[in-house]
C-alpha cells in the first residue's frame, strides 16, 4: 500500500510541473499585474487615493507584445531598444515586451508561425513587399485607413511617397515605414589610386580594373557568391534589361534577365571573385573589403556604418555590363518595411490606444532621424546631419544622384522562387547550370503561387 | 510488490510515450502529409490554401541530382565513420589498456574532442582553411609554397571529413575501452602462457569477446553518419563549394530553410528516416551474432 502511494506521489511529482507551465490563466495574470500595479501606487489620502482610482480606470496596465527586425547585431538596434526605453518611461502603465531578432529565414519562419497559431505580437516591424503576403492573407493586420480614421495624427510626419513605398503588395496599406535603402558599389579608393587606376564608369573600365588588382594579387570584388550573390544579381538584371523589363515579372526566363546572370559566369572567368568566393560567408568577404585586401564590393547603406576607414572609401554607381539598357546612375533601393498594429492589439480597448502611440514613437520625425543618420532614405523630412563622414557624404551623392530607384526582384517574387535564383547563382557562374534553365524554373513556381 | 503489479508502471512510461508522440510521432505523421502538398509556408496560414501535388515530390528524388551527391556522400562518410572513427577507436583502446601508467591521461586527452562543440570544431578547422589569412596557407606561405584553396572542388569532401572523423573517434575508443575493460586479464595471462603474441591476442581474444561491443559501434557510427549536419554545415554550407559537400542532412537543411521548399523538404526527411532504418537493420544483418 504505502509503495502504491509512493508511486502515486511519485507520478504527481512528475505531472505537476508541467502542467504548472501550461496553467497560468489570463485572471491570474491580471491578478498578478494588478498586484503589481497596486504595489507601486501610492495613496496615502482619500483624496488622493480617488484621483488614483480614476487615473488606473482610464489608464490600467498594459503589456505590449513587440516584435522588429531591429535586434541582435541589427545597426538599428541600440535606436531601437532606446526609443522602447524612452517610450516605456513617458508612458509608465505600457510595458513592452520586446522579441526582436535579426531578420534571417529562420526569424521570418517564427514570425509566420506566431501568426498561424494565433500567437501574433500586438506590433510588428516587418517586410511590406511579397515576403508579408503569406502574413497577410491572415487577415491579421488593421489597414492605415482604419487606424487614421481613429487616430488622425497617426504617422502624420511620415512622407506620402514613402507611406506608398510601403504599400503592400494587395494595393492597402497598414505599414509605417522609418527609413529605406540603396545598394551601390563601394570602392577602396586608394587601391584604385595606387595602382593608376581611375574609379570604374563603365563596363570596360571595370574589367580593366578587374584585370589591374588580379596582377597585383588584390580581389577586385568582394562577393561570396555562395552565401550573398544577392546584390549582383539585382545589378547584372537591372542593367541587362533595363528598368522597365527588370520590374516586369514574366513566366518565362526573358533574354535580358538570362543576360545578366550569364556576366556571372564572365566575371568568374576574369577572376573577378575571391579564389574561395564558393565557400566563404559574406561577413568574411565584406571584412577583405574593409582590410583592403579587396578593392570592390557591392552592398547596401546598412554596410556603410560598419566602414572604418572612411576616408579613402567611397560609394559609385554601378559601372553597367556590355549592351545595358538600364541609364547610367540606376540604382535598386527603396522602402520596404514597417511598424504594422495586428487586430490582436486594435480589438483590446486597452492596447489599441498602447499601440498606436508604441507606432508613433518609432516613426515620428525625432525616431526617423535617429534611424536614419544620413545612411539610405529617411521616411520623414529629416533635417541635415553636421560632421558626415566623407564616405556617408559619398553615400548620399550616390543615392541623390539616382537616374532611377527600382526595388529589387525578391519584392516581386514568391520568396522560393527568389530563393531558387538565388542557390543556383554559384552553378551559373561555374556553367554547369545554364541562367535560362534556372530562371525558368524560379519563375516556374512564381507562376504557380500567384 | 511493486513489480508483481506492473500497472504503476504505466504511470511512468505513459507521460514519455505522450511526449514522444507530440513532438515526433505526430509532427513526422504530419510531415508525410505536407509532402503532398505544394507548401507556400512552412505551417498553414488562416486564409491560405496548400495545393495538392501528389506524388510529383516523390518523383523529384529521382531526377535530383544534388541528392544522389548528397547520398554518395553519406554512404561515403558511413564507410568512412566505420573504418576511422571506429577503427581508430578501437586501436586506440588496445593500446591505451596495454599500458599501466597514464591511462587516464589519455582517456582525458581522447575523449576530449566529445565535449567540444562541432560548431566550434567547424569554426576552428575553418579558420585553419582560409583561403585568406587562414593557418594552413600562412604556414604555406612562410615555407614560401604558394597558397592552396583547402575547400576547392576536389579537396573539399576530404577537409570536411578530417574533422568529422577526428572529432568523434573518442567516443567511440571510450565505448570500446569500457568494452575490453570487461574482458577478463586471466584469458590474457593464460593466451600469454600459451605463447600468444600480443597481436595474436587482440586477433583471438579482444575481437571475438568485443564482437557485440564492436557492432553497436558500427551502428552507431553508421546511422550517426547519416544524421552529419553541424560540423559541414560550419564550414561548408549550402553543400559549397558547387553542391559536392552535400550530406543529407544538410541538403534537407537547405531545400527547407535555405529554399524555402517546405514540401519537398519533408520528402528528404522521410527518404532519410527510410534510409536509416533500412542501413540500421542491414547492419544488425551483417553484425549479429551466430
Amino acid at each position: 500500500m504505502k509503495k502504491r502511494i509512493l508511486s502515486v506521489v511519485l507520478s504527481m511529482a512528475m505531472v505537476m510541473p508541467i502542467l504548472a507551465g501550461c496553467g497560468a490563466t489570463k485572471a491570474e495574470v491580471a491578478t498578478t499585474e494588478a498586484t503589481e500595479a497596486t504595489a507601486t501606487e501610492e495613496a496615502p489620502e482619500a483624496e488622493e487615493a480617488e484621483t488614483a482610482e480614476v487615473a488606473t480606470e482610464e489608464k490600467a496596465p498594459v503589456t505590449l507584445k513587440t516584435v522588429s527586425m531591429f535586434g541582435g547585431t541589427d545597426p538599428n538596434a541600440p535606436i531601437y531598444e532606446e526609443i522602447n526605453k524612452n517610450f516605456m518611461a513617458e508612458n509608465a502603465y505600457i510595458t513592452v515586451e520586446d522579441n526582436s531578432q535579426v531578420s534571417d529565414e529562420e526569424w521570418k519562419a517564427t514570425v509566420a508561425a506566431d501568426f498561424s497559431v494565433g500567437n501574433e505580437p500586438d506590433v510588428l516591424q516587418f517586410f511590406t513587399d511579397a515576403t508579408a503576403n503569406t502574413i497577410i492573407a491572415t487577415d491579421k493586420f488593421v489597414t492605415m485607413d482604419e487606424i487614421k480614421a481613429e487616430y488622425p495624427e497617426y504617422a502624420k510626419d511620415t512622407l506620402d511617397a514613402a507611406m506608398a513605398a510601403v504599400t503592400n503588395t494587395d494595393g492597402v496599406s497598414r505599414a509605417v515605414p522609418t527609413t529605406g535603402y540603396w545598394e551601390g558599389l563601394y570602392c577602396n579608393k586608394d587601391l584604385f589610386d595606387q595602382y593608376g587606376l581611375e574609379l570604374p564608369t563603365d563596363w570596360a573600365s571595370l574589367t580593366e580594373a578587374i584585370s589591374v588588382f588580379n596582377e597585383n594579387d588584390i580581389i577586385p570584388i568582394a562577393c561570396s557568391l555562395n552565401n550573398v550573390p544577392h546584390y549582383w544579381i539585382e545589378f547584372l538584371m537591372l542593367y541587362a534589361a533595363g528598368e522597365e523589363g527588370y520590374k516586369t515579372v514574366p513566366e518565362t526566363a526573358p533574354q535580358d534577365w538570362v543576360t545578366g546572370l550569364n556576366t556571372f559566369k564572365t566575371l568568374r572567368d576574369l577572376g573577378a571573385f575571391p579564389e574561395d568566393t564558393d565557400t566563404v560567408d559574406d561577413a568574411y568577404v565584406g571584412q577583405l573589403f574593409k582590410d583592403k585586401k579587396a578593392a570592390m564590393q557591392l552592398d547596401g547603406s546598412w554596410y556603410l556604418g560598419g566602414v572604418t576607414e572612411t576616408d579613402n572609401t567611397v560609394v559609385i554607381p554601378f559601372p553597367g555590363i556590355e549592351n545595358q539598357k538600364a541609364a547610367t546612375g540606376a540604382l535598386v533601393g527603396g522602402m520596404s518595411s514597417g511598424f504594422y498594429i495586428t487586430k490582436k492589439a486594435w480589438e483590446d480597448p486597452d492596447k489599441r490606444d498602447a499601440a498606436v502611440k508604441f507606432v508613433m514613437a518609432h516613426t515620428n520625425k525625432e525616431s526617423v532621424q535617429k534611424y536614419w543618420n544620413g545612411n539610405g532614405q529617411a521616411a520623414c523630412a529629416v533635417d541635415p546631419i553636421d560632421g558626415m563622414s566623407p564616405l556617408a557624404l559619398s553615400g548620399l551623392d550616390y543615392s541623390s544622384k539616382a537616374t532611377s530607384i527600382s526595388a529589387p526582384t525578391d519584392s516581386r517574387i514568391d520568396p522560393e522562387a527568389y530563393k531558387v535564383i538565388v542557390a543556383g547563382i554559384v552553378k551559373v557562374s561555374t556553367g554547369e547550370l545554364s541562367a535560362e534553365d534556372l530562371l525558368n524554373e524560379a519563375l516556374k513556381i512564381n507562376a504557380a503561387r500567384k | 510488490m511493486l513489480y508483481k503489479k506492473k500497472s504503476p508502471l504505466l504511470i511512468f512510461l505513459v507521460p514519455g510515450m505522450v511526449f514522444l508522440f507530440l513532438f515526433m510521432y505526430f509532427p513526422f505523421l504530419e510531415n508525410i502529409k505536407n509532402s503532398f502538398y505544394d507548401m507556400t509556408s512552412i505551417v498553414r496560414m488562416p486564409g491560405s490554401e496548400w495545393n495538392y501535388l501528389g506524388f510529383e515530390n516523390y518523383k523529384k528524388l529521382f531526377s535530383d541530382q544534388d541528392l544522389k551527391v548528397a547520398i554518395l556522400n553519406s554512404l561515403k562518410m558511413m564507410f568512412l565513420t566505420v573504418v576511422f572513427e571506429v577503427g581508430i577507436g578501437f586501436v586506440l583502446a588496445v593500446m591505451v589498456m596495454n599500458i599501466k601508467k597514464g591511462q587516464q591521461i589519455f582517456r582525458t586527452v581522447f575523449f576530449f574532442p566529445i565535449v567540444i562543440s562541432a560548431t566550434a570544431i567547424g569554426l576552428l578547422f575553418k579558420l585553419f582553411y582560409n583561403f585568406d589569412g587562414g593557418m594552413l596557407n600562412q604556414i604555406l606561405l612562410s615555407l614560401g609554397v604558394e597558397k592552396v584553396n583547402w575547400l576547392n572542388p576536389e579537396l573539399a569532401f576530404l577537409m570536411v571529413s578530417i574533422p568529422t572523423l577526428w572529432s568523434y573517434v573518442g567516443f567511440y575508443f571510450v565505448i570500446l575501452l569500457t568494452g575490453l575493460s570487461d574482458i577478463s586479464d586471466d584469458i590474457y595471462e593464460a593466451a600469454e602462457i600459451d605463447g600468444c603474441s600480443k597481436l595474436g591476442q587482440v586477433g583471438y581474444i579482444t575481437i571475438p569477446l568485443m564482437k557485440s561491443v564492436i557492432a553497436t559501434c558500427i551502428t552507431l557510427a553508421v546511422t550517426g553518419a547519416l544524421k552529419i549536419f553541424d560540423l559541414p554545415w560550419v564550414i561548408v554550407p549550402n553543400g559549397a563549394p558547387q553542391g559536392v559537400t552535400h550530406f543529407l542532412g544538410t541538403y534537407m537543411y537547405q531545400v527547407t530553410f535555405g529554399m524555402n521548399n517546405y514540401d519537398y523538404g519533408s520528402v528528404l526527411a522521410i527518404t532519410i528516416v527510410i534510409l536509416g532504418v533500412l542501413v540500421s537493420k542491414l547492419v544488425r544483418l551483417i553484425t549479429r551474432e551466430n
